[in-house]
């Protein structure tokens, strides 16, 4: 996986580590942490060479290694304070819930890292949570701090807030390593930047020499790919007549803030609506109303201008197909080879695959091995069990399936959530063809940039209700709409 | 010690006798085996084989003692057969029904209505099933026409076994249903956006397991002992669990499976009655097997990782 990296990062810096999926970043970064042995190659921490034999998470807390994981790796139903003190080797044998309170208080204050000390973590939201982790690590002594794709979750406002925590810890004297994918963050925090590419290091840039080369985003992208990522092309929208028609859906929700109340929403033939939001606020809900999972406790969906019985295979027969960056959602099997998956959703009435109470195993083959070709899915063995497969082929396998047929309306959930920038770039293409054959696709994304560049329109969704975002509005306007500051 | 071996080889595998009593044990386990790897694939945790073959025997007693003993040998026998199956199918549904409907654990309801099937057998021997004499506590012997066909002391019983598990194996690994059910036991929530509804499934597929549990059952009491008495099956239903697993949930490995757990029992029936070890011992012996059964199907069972491999695969 890694090819000889060198890294190097100073006190009171700032490095971004830039990479695609797969390119070595989390795994570089495991090293550091502990939690994967390199082969061969030595680690120097504060001007002291670390024995690597017996290296372990336990020995990079020790040495002041922290990091921030792109999953909470806190207990969700413990409180911020508890999660504090829990695993601290210091703390004695006894727990003292007042003491442990006002010393995570008396922390949050130190680092100028607001959080709710009390309140269980389960309760918290995505920013919060991660200043209780990053807390964490800083009240283990960490003086490098590794944070892995931490915008991930966050907000354009959150984003902001994080940079600053970011830019005083440093000022502070620490250290932090900043993971990322994403350009435009690395440009706002870092002072200078290691790209990798396929386990080797590509590039080594400082800040200054960024600004001075003038190395733009795509640049930056370049060097990551390794080709040129031409610009997305999206010619004018020819919106056709409505295809997918909400009204006044009421979804339960998995809580209050995420229960849909009532929403009306037309997206027309020709057209890209997004839907944008912060999650928790209703996307799940509405991503398996429309999936034919949850159901509703009032309201209808048209499709294709018929009102359609909101259960999987009725919304699929009506030509409604769904496409989800996770793979149970977007109803992949592991265990079950591309074929098998490929034909997944036509298992009750699909004729070229289902006959006389038997599977045409070689139609099969033949379909999944063609839809791997045309969408470049390596490998193209339909034998293959698709656990195997990358993220990546995995998802152009669920691409392929879905647009099987030209169902006249797409349902896209974050379609291109955990892809590297090629094969993200890829779904991107799809949809945009999707819409220029004249599909109605629905947008659902938590990545504000994918809603701007892909959508024609886009409306936010907030507390389980669709609020209107002005046309041209810039991200810092849209972020406050998704927080509920903005008007309805 | 060399002793006691002996006793185990010819009491199983090595000699004529020792042949027809593996197989003998070997029709229950194979048949009960099938039906725990059918729950099993479909994601479904059905711990009741034993129940579900206590209400087979039980309902294919009552149809051969009570409700039609008169009847024609061509009609009878299949209609013992079909009362098992409808009893352990019958079991299998209650507990997929709770679960459908009320999310109760099948590991939880199956294993309760093992108890409940095995207090309706004890109830209906000391009542109903009763034989007319009144003496004993068992059910009156079943009509030569209620008795499945033997071959010395095999029962045709394990022919159907063998049918079955190729039957089973066409059922999972090349129908619609099958494909829906190994789906569901994969990922039940990617079935589900897949527009499979796996509650669906779940009742289905422990109605059928109990079926085949209920059926070995009826080939019990039909082809082994003739008659339905308290302790009929010593945990067979318990021991399919291992079979399956062996298997590794395979129809089709679940003949040689069976085979293995019915030498293994057969041998050690011969062991405790030549040489005078302790069963206990051959229980000791299967308990191994079957934790090497289950560490070697986790290790193998599909979207289950290591954590360092898949840490070291998540780039």
């Amino acid at each position: 996986m890694l090819d000889g990296v060198s890294l190097e990062v100073a006190q009171g810096e700032v490095l971004a580590l830039l990479g695609e999926n797969g390119a070595g970043k989390s795994t570089l970064m495991n090293v550091l942490a502990g939690l994967v042995k390199p082969d061969a190659g030595g680690l120097e921490l504060a001007g002291e060479r670390v024995d690597l034999t017996g290296w372990g998470p336990r020995g990079a807390r020790d040495h002041g290694v922290g990091m921030v994981h792109q999953r909470s790796a806190l207990v969700p139903a413990f409180t911020v304070a508890e999660n504090l003190c829990f695993g601290d080797t210091r703390a004695g044998p006894w727990f003292r819930p007042g003491a442990e309170l006002r010393a995570a208080e008396a922390q949050s204050r130190r680092f100028e890292l607001e959080v709710p000390a009390g309140r269980r973590v389960e309760e918290l939201a995505p920013g919060q949570r991660q200043r209780a982790e990053i807390l964490r690590a800083l009240g283990r002594g960490a003086r490098l701090l590794i944070l892995d794709e931490p915008t991930a979750v966050l907000t354009p406002g959150e984003a902001s807030a994080l940079f600053a925590a970011v830019r005083r810890l440093r000022d502070a004297g620490r250290a932090v390593i900043f993971i990322s994918h994403k350009l435009a963050e690395v440009e706002q925090v870092a002072d200078r930047v290691t790209i990798l590419r396929r386990g080797r290091v590509v590039a080594n840039l400082s800040a200054r020499a960024l600004g001075a080369r003038e190395l733009g985003a795509r640049e930056l992208g370049r060097l990551m790919l390794g080709r040129d990522l031409p610009p997305l092309e999206r010619p004018a929208a020819r919106a056709g007549e409505a295809r997918l028609v909400l009204r006044g859906l009421c979804v339960p929700g998995v809580t209050e803030s995420s229960r849909l109340r009532g929403l009306d929403l037309e997206v027309r033939g020709g057209e890209i609506v997004g839907v944008v939001g912060i999650d928790g606020n209703g996307q799940r809900e509405l991503e398996e109303a429309l999936a034919g999972v949850r159901k509703p406790s009032a309201g209808s969906i048209e499709v294709a201008g018929r009102r359609v019985a909101l259960r999987p295979r009725a919304l699929r027969r009506a030509g409604l197909a769904h496409l989800s960056g996770d793979r149970e959602r977007a109803g992949l099997v592991r265990g079950m080879s591309l074929a098998e998956n490929f034909i997944l959703k036509g298992s009750w009435d699909d004729r070229r695959f289902f006959r006389r109470g038997r599977i045409d195993r070689r139609a099969a083959a033949r379909a999944a091995r063609e839809a791997a070709e045309r969408f470049g899915i390596v490998p193209p063995d339909p034998e293959r069990d698709i656990a195997s497969l990358s993220g990546g082929n995995a998802q152009k396998l669920a691409v392929a399936r879905e647009l099987d047929g030209d169902p006249p309306v797409l349902v896209a959930v974050n379609p291109t959530r955990g892809l590297d920038v090629g094969s993200a770039r890829f779904v991107h293409e799809q949809l945009l063809a999707r819409r220029a054959a004249g599909g109605a696709v629905l947008l659902i994304s938590a990545e504000l940039d994918e809603a701007l560049a892909l959508a024609d329109r886009v409306i936010a969704l907030v507390r389980g209700e669709l609020r209107r975002v002005p046309p041209g509005a810039d991200r810092a306007a849209i972020g406050a709409i998704l927080l509920g500051e903005g008007a309805a | 010690m060399s002793e006691a071996l002996l006793a185990f080889l010819s009491g199983s595998l090595g000699s004529l006798a020792g042949w027809t009593a593996t197989l003998r044990e070997t029709a229950p386990l194979l048949i009960t085996g099938l039906a725990v790897a059918l729950a099993f694939r479909g994601g479904v945790w059905n711990i009741g084989a034993e129940g579900q073959l206590l209400a087979g025997a039980l309902c294919a007693t009552a149809v051969a003692t009570r409700l039609w003993p008169g009847a024609p040998g061509i009609f009878l026998l299949p209609a013992v057969a079909l009362a098992g199956a409808v009893g352990g199918a019958f079991f299998g549904a209650l507990a997929g029904a709770l679960r459908a409907a009320r999310g109760v654990s099948e590991v939880i309801s199956t294993i309760l209505l093992n108890f409940v099937a095995s207090s309706l057998v004890a109830l209906a021997i000391h009542g109903p099933l009763q034989e007319a004499s009144r003496a004993y506590p068992k059910s009156d012997p079943f009509p030569a026409a209620a008795l499945l066909p033997s071959f010395g002391r095999v029962h045709a019983g394990l022919l159907v076994a063998l049918l079955l598990a190729f039957l089973l194996h066409v059922l999972v690994s090349r129908t619609p249903f099958g494909f829906r059910l190994r789906a569901v036991g994969l990922a039940p929530n990617a079935a589900r956006f897949a527009g499979i509804s796996p509650e669906r499934i779940a009742v289905t597929t422990l109605a059928l397991s109990g079926a085949l549990a209920g059926l070995a059952g009826a080939f019990e009491v039909a082809g082994v002992t003739g008659q339905l008495y308290e302790g009929l099956s010593a945990g067979t239903g318990y021991t399919a669990i291992a079979v399956a697993l062996l298997a590794r949930l395979e129809p089709l490995w679940v003949i040689p499976s069976a085979l293995f757990f019915g030498a293994l029992e057969a041998g050690a029936a011969a062991m405790q009655r030549e040489a005078g070890v302790p069963a206990v011992v051959t229980q000791v012996v299967q308990g191994v097997v079957i934790l090497l059964a289950v560490g070697v199907s986790i290790r193998r069972r599909p979207g289950v990782r290591l954590p360092a491999r898949a840490r070291s695969e998540a780039g």
